[in-house]
């Protein structure tokens, strides 16, 4: 009698440390803090807020020639990022597993190896090839501008959030 | 309830406690800065669809890119949550380990 109240009593602990024993101690559940990524993106945000200053009010198509390799180096650049971001190793383990059966219980999309960086990364090099493409054939008008710069913000601040958020 | 579990119960929380303080004050600041970002880039789209400086062809572009933006915005909440999941989850094996005498 004694015996089986205790045995409850004890038995969300004794399963929390028998699932802590069997899942093997510490767990890796995100890719791990990069700090060139985080430098990289960090120089290479200031060359893009500096260009949107520089084109402050809209854009004439004749002088795109002017912009265009600023424009290739800032598309290069986020490129490169989006793959070095992609290339850490996905953790793949017990838990992760148990989570995502949780999440598609849920209803909810499961956690796949597509880091959001990686994919704030490859936005924005859409959104400057996008912008490189207007600017050439009819040039940037200010509101239009203002939106491309807004996007952009955006999924820096995903990116820079996420990635600074790996250093535990 | 014996002293031990007590105790243990006590540390537990103060473990949990500190770690999901810290990192639900960060994430709170970053959803605020998104949701209010996202709203503004909607208004922005609209004056410009408006006023003729956003064509067709952009408004479709700026249109995906909400969409685009709306989705990555989850995903890194759940990035986040991935992270302190895995904080919270090493303190507590850490410390579990510790009181049951085995090194690690």
């Amino acid at each position: 009698m004694y015996l089986e109240i205790l045995q409850r009593k004890f038995l969300p602990l004794q399963i929390l440390l028998f699932f802590l024993v069997v899942s093997g101690c510490e767990a890796t559940l995100a890719p791990a803090y990069d700090q060139a990524i985080v430098e990289s993106v960090t120089e290479n945000s200031e060359l893009a807020m500096r260009f949107f200053a520089e084109v402050d009010g809209g854009t004439e198509s004749d002088s795109f020639f002017t912009r265009q390799s600023t424009y290739n180096k800032l598309i290069g650049a986020f490129l490169s990022l989006k793959l070095q971001a992609k290339a850490r190793p996905v953790p793949k383990n017990v838990a992760v597993d148990k989570i995502n059966e949780l999440l598609q219980a849920k209803g909810s999309n499961v956690i796949t190896g597509d880091y959001p960086s990686a994919f704030a990364f490859e936005q924005i090099a859409k959104t400057f090839i996008k912008m490189k493409e207007v600017d050439r054939d009819r040039g940037l008008k200010p509101l239009a501008l203002e939106a491309f710069k807004g996007q952009i913000e955006i999924f820096l601040d995903q990116a820079i959030t996420y990635e600074s958020f790996l250093k535990r | 309830m014996n002293e031990n579990v007590t105790n243990i119960i006590s540390e537990i929380k103060d473990i949990a406690s500190g770690i999901l303080e810290k990192d639900i004050s960060a994430v709170r600041g970053f959803s605020e800065r998104q949701v209010e970002a996202i709203a503004k880039q909607t208004v922005l789209i609209q004056n410009g669809v408006k006023n003729g400086d956003i064509d067709e062809d952009l408004r479709e572009f700026f249109l995906d890119g909400l969409e685009a933006m709306a989705l990555n915005f989850v995903n890194t909440l759940k990035g986040i949550l991935m992270v302190t999941l895995e904080k919270l989850w090493n303190a507590l094996v850490n410390f579990l380990y510790k009181a049951v005498g085995v090194v690690i």
